[in-house]
């Protein structure tokens, strides 16, 4: 069997007494679309911060095609202060910045967008290629690169093609409506080479009509782009639609994990979303 | 229009040419003139006409042009009346005296010629935007040098645009730090004077050096450097402490990476005038007689290829990757741009051509003290930034001649009292200059808060755009 495309192992993330995500344990396999759904708060964007080294987490590993990436056990003021399992278990701390992490080949996206807001939208793109560059500082200021920028501003264009941006590329990113900054934010994750694509709430701030085409939109870059894709997201029809299968946290903690259907069908799952207290 | 334009450009570099060899030949013989003047040979009877005449001889044999306009000069006043000054001698005399300014527009003529044959000859006009350029280029520098002819190389505008070159480069390496990267730092008055230091310890005479370091046995250093050479060890002085710096100091938040940076300036000022090191710095003491320059191109050539160096590297995917992380560190970071290391990068190019901006205000002050390198300079600098834009090269290079302009030269007036016949003018006294500067910048930087380019840059495609569209507008 091969192995998971991005596995993680009893991550824990604790904000002083907070514990967000609490002994969190999934994988993704090459090729899936896997969704991460939850109640407000319930620790999904957390969870991904852990992934790309946003968030050193408090204990637990992660993995990236079976190469460990990130691995934490609590230290220092956490040692008395940890509230989550395992504290025993890991002994390696492996806390790589977030462009290590995005260099493996695992690009994101973000919940509040966050484009470069000074630039323009085909910029936005442009910056993003600054990881495969082969240039140094000296070729690059004498312009002695110029093949390869050129290469990088056709690749540019190809990716704003591909998400239906062309038109805009010379508008101010910020200036776009919701829906096509969160496109955007999506091309410029891609202009990254990656395998796999984190989507944090890819729909939110659309229009009813723009989450519509979104299934088919996502669907069409995984084939595109050979993705596998890992996404949180608040929509149900949009995850019942495009999900292979769904992991449901509440409070940190994982409680459903299955199918579409299984998942759909599980008492905790529609307690923690009714908020039906026990 | 191809054909007419390729004969237009052969003419122009011929008679550029033929302009050269005239004034060549004028700046080659000044005593061949000098003799002519004297058409009656009036010096075999008249002494006092002849020890004039042997005054503008003898310089102009020793070559010193300056001395022997003089000499000319006094020659002619005295005894104009008697003299040949009519025809080819005047016509020679104009071109000695003009000669260089002439010579700086026949090249000046010479690379129209030639963008001129680019433009005929390139059809898909691939090189037409170097040609402009190279145009402008020359236009600015043989501008500056025929000014400085006639101006004289001391005078105040000569002043001022020096000045202003030299803060017109530190001003923009400032900004790639504040307005391109994002990163607030207030320690540019440190490179700088690391990098006067370095220039100055290591281009003083050898034989200077005894009487310079005069309390410390001739100092340490016992050679002297090219001043080319010692620039760019001085850019490499500078860049080598802030990589020091850098390192604990750039993962701090912004406000306190503005506090450790001048806090670092300060230290450095002190670290300078420390006797223990006098050998080497000369303690509090001046060091002077180190090479400086005359004339105006020289700040001019140098400031002008570092900041087209700065241009260069933010228009290249460095640059981008440095506006990136200005706009959202979050996103940078993960688009896979490396924060530490870019921001170390940006720093430590920002304070090389501080560094090398300090050397220049070295020579141009002809001696320099670290007491003179406060964090008031800083603010100065960080007054042009914001007055030029954040993030505007342009903006940077204009607010500094500006800047200096006024503060060295426009406002001057308000220093002194004035009379408007038995009414004195109030309030002009000495020190009312500041009082009425700081006003104006309160102003600017309350009103115009983007500055005078915001984060735009001045370029002639953007102007002849503008004025087109004003075109259009007045005809509809
Ligand atoms: N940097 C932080 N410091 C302290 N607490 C934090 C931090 N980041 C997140 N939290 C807390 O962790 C919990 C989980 O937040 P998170 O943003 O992961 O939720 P989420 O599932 O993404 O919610 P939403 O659906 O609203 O986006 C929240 O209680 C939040 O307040
Ligand atoms: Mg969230």
């Amino acid at each position: 069997m091969p192995e998971h495309i991005l596995q993680l192992k009893d991550i824990t993330m604790q904000f002083g007494g907070v514990v967000a995500v609490d002994s969190l344990s999934l994988y993704v396999d090459e090729g899936e679309i896997v969704a991460l759904i939850g109640p407000n708060g319930a620790g999904k964007t957390t969870a991904f911060n852990c992934v790309t080294g946003v968030y050193k987490p408090t204990n637990g590993q992660v993995s990236y095609r079976g190469k460990l990436i990130v691995s934490n056990h609590p230290q220092g003021k956490m040692k008395t202060l940890y509230a989550g399992s395992d504290k025993d278990k890991y002994t390696q701390v492996l806390e790589p910045t977030p462009d290590k992490i995005t260099a493996l080949g695992i690009a994101r996206t973000f919940q509040n967008i966050r484009l470069f807001k000074t630039q323009t939208v085909f910029e936005n793109v442009l910056i993003a290629m600054h990881l495969h560059r082969t240039s140094n500082l000296f070729t690059a200021t004498l312009h002695l690169n110029s093949k390869e920028e050129k290469q990088h501003h056709q690749r540019a264009l190809e990716l704003l093609e591909a998400v239906n941006l062309l038109d805009q590329k010379d508008e101010l990113a910020t200036s776009l409506p919701y829906g096509m900054q969160r496109r955007l934010e999506i091309a410029r994750a891609l202009a990254t080479k990656p395998q796999l694509l984190l989507l944090d709430e890819p729909a939110a701030g659309m229009n009813p009509q723009e989450t519509d085409t979104l299934s088919a939109f996502i669907l069409d870059i995984k084939q595109q782009f050979k993705l596998s894709v890992f996404l949180i997201e608040h929509h149900m029809d949009l995850v019942m639609d495009i999900s292979d299968r769904i992991y449901v946290i509440d409070f940190g903690k994982l409680i459903a994990h299955g199918t579409p259907a299984e998942v759909q069908d599980n008492p905790d799952v529609i307690r923690a979303y009714l908020g039906v207290e026990e | 229009m191809k054909a007419f334009k390729i004969i237009l450009s052969l003419l122009l570099v011929a008679s550029a040419v033929a302009l050269i060899v005239f004034v060549g030949g004028a700046l080659g013989n000044p005593d061949d003139v000098i003799a002519r003047l004297d058409a009656d040979n009036l010096a075999a009877t008249d002494s006092k006409l002849q020890k004039a005449r042997d005054r503008a001889l003898e310089s102009a044999q020793a070559g010193d042009r300056e001395k022997t306009l003089r000499n000319i000069d006094r020659y002619v006043e005295g005894f104009g009346d008697q003299l040949e000054l009519g025809g080819q001698n005047r016509l020679d005399l104009f071109f000695y005296r003009h000669g260089p300014s002439l010579i700086a527009v026949s090249i000046v003529v010479i690379v129209a010629a030639a963008a001129l044959l680019v433009s005929a000859l390139d059809s898909r006009g691939r090189y037409r935007k170097a040609a402009i350029y190279a145009l402008l280029i020359v236009l600015l520098y043989a501008g500056i040098y025929i000014v400085e002819n006639l101006a004289g190389a001391s005078s105040m505008l000569m002043t001022v645009l020096k000045k202003g070159a030299i803060y017109a480069l530190i001003a923009v390496s400032l900004n790639l730090l504040n307005g391109f990267t994002g990163l607030f730092s207030l320690g540019q008055a440190g490179f700088m004077l690391i990098g006067a230091y370095t220039y100055a310890i290591f281009t003083i005479a050898t034989e200077n050096r005894a009487q310079v370091y005069q309390y410390y046995n001739g100092g340490l250093v016992q050679f002297s450097l090219p001043p080319l050479v010692a620039l760019v060890l001085a850019g490499l002085a500078a860049a080598f402490f802030a990589s020091l710096v850098g390192l604990p100091v750039l993962r701090l938040k912004s406000d306190y990476l503005a506090i450790a940076t001048l806090g670092f300036a300060e230290i450095i000022r002190a670290i300078f005038q420390y006797d223990g090191l006098g050998p080497l710095t000369n303690g509090s003491n001046l060091l002077r007689k180190f090479a400086t320059f005359d004339s105006a191109l020289f700040p001019f050539a140098v400031a002008g290829v570092c900041i087209a160096l700065i241009a260069m590297l933010i228009h290249s995917t460095y640059g981008r990757a440095f506006k990136a992380i200005r706009d959202d560190e979050v996103a940078a970071e993960a688009m896979g741009i490396n924060l530490f290391r870019h921001k170390q990068m940006a720093f430590v190019i920002s304070s090389f051509f501080a560094g090398v901006g300090g050397a220049l205000l070295a020579m141009f002050q002809t001696t320099v003290q670290a007491s003179a390198f406060k964090s008031s300079m800083t603010y100065e600098l960080l007054l042009i930034v914001v007055i030029g834009g954040m993030g505007s090269i342009t903006g940077s290079v204009l607010a500094s001649f500006l800047f200096i302009a006024s503060s060295e030269w426009w406002l001057r007036f308000l220093d002194n009292t004035q009379m408007i016949g038995d009414f004195q003018v109030p309030l002009l006294r000495s020190g009312f200059r500041m009082v009425v500067f700081s006003a104006i910048i309160m102003v600017v930087v309350l009103f115009y808060r983007r500055g005078i380019m915001g984060d735009k840059e001045f370029s002639l495609k953007r102007l002849s755009q503008r004025f087109r569209r004003k075109g259009e507008s007045r005809n509809a």
